[in-house]
């Protein structure tokens, strides 16, 4: 194979990765809009937060995370929403670990950690933001909610 | 896994990215030599070496992996200190796949299939960039669809 042939794949290779990564980082962390959500139920997902069940959501919103033992951006995601429920009102943040929880994967096709739903005051899924939540994505949600 | 109930220590974050940039870097020349058969033996020992490495690092972690020692001594205290600490188990998971995928393309390698060793080759460096340029890390990325498909048994 000429060297120049091998130079253009080696460059092609590189070149293709860097725009799948750029495709990535431009969608992850991002809301998509779920119409017609069902209603979260709180016994089912096993909810707890600092070692208590959850019994009610949030009274204007709840983001509940779903997040996994290997989970390279889950710890970081669920600070962010911890120092946001603790400025922000009637904001709850649930953060639920699916590692043995395959049931609730396939219930919710998460295929991603994390993955948060976007609960309004009833518990019904609003919306989804796969991968580390963007902090303009999360100020978004707030907007949605009036908040 | 027994450590699975208590998280172990957080490890900086931008050491197993450093070691992917060595390792991306040594992935694209592996797939450089393995283009041309006449540096196909090249490509050999090379992708041996890599998967050797990512043995290393997927039974002792990143941390304790010669890359991250490197960027203990020489590069993090060049660096200000991290945000926040990251669980040392998904980047560890992570050299786990890595070796399977160069092991295979070593193993094709060495039944003297250098479209199939530089191929596995080429799909390392995919995941060793991402994790490199993006902190994209594809290794933990897959993991929950790895469970969900039933390859990866114990919690």
């Amino acid at each position: 194979m000429p060297i120049e042939a091998k130079f253009a794949i080696i460059a092609g290779l590189v070149l293709l990765v860097s725009v799948v990564g750029l495709i990535w980082r431009a969608r992850t962390g991002r809301s998509k809009q779920i119409a017609g959500g069902e209603i979260i139920d709180l016994i089912e997902i096993g909810a707890t937060k600092n070692g208590q069940p959850v019994t009610k959501f949030g009274e204007r919103v709840t983001f509940l995370q779903f997040s996994s033992e290997m989970c390279s951006q889950c710890k970081q995601t669920a600070r962010l929403f911890h120092e946001l429920e603790q400025h922000t009102p009637d904001v709850l943040h649930i953060e639920v670990d699916i590692t043995n929880r395959l049931d609730l994967a396939s219930k919710f096709n998460i295929l991603q950690t994390p993955t948060t739903l976007v609960l309004d005051h009833n518990g019904r899924i609003t919306s989804r933001i796969g991968g580390a939540a963007k902090p303009e994505t999360i100020q978004d949600e707030l907007g949605s909610f009036h908040i | 896994m027994s450590e699975s109930t208590s998280t172990p220590a957080g490890i900086d974050p931008r050491g197993p990215r450093f070691g992917a940039v060595i390792t991306s870097v040594l992935l694209l020349i592996t797939v450089f030599l393995g283009l041309d058969a006449a540096t196909a033996d090249a490509a050999f020992v090379l992708l041996a070496v890599i998967t050797a490495s990512f043995a290393w690092g997927a039974t002792q972690g990143t941390a304790k992996h010669p890359y991250g020692l490197i960027f203990k001594k020489f590069v993090r205290p060049r660096l200000a200190a991290p945000k926040e600490l990251e669980d040392p188990r998904p980047p560890k998971f992570a050299q786990v796949i890595g070796f399977v995928v160069a092991g295979i393309g070593l193993v094709l390698g060495a039944f003297d299939n250098t479209v199939g060793l530089t191929i596995f080759a080429g799909m390392a460096f995919v995941a060793a960039f991402l994790n490199a340029a993006f902190n994209y890390c594809l290794g933990c990325q897959i993991y929950l669809g790895l469970k969900r498909i039933g390859i990866i048994k114990h919690g």
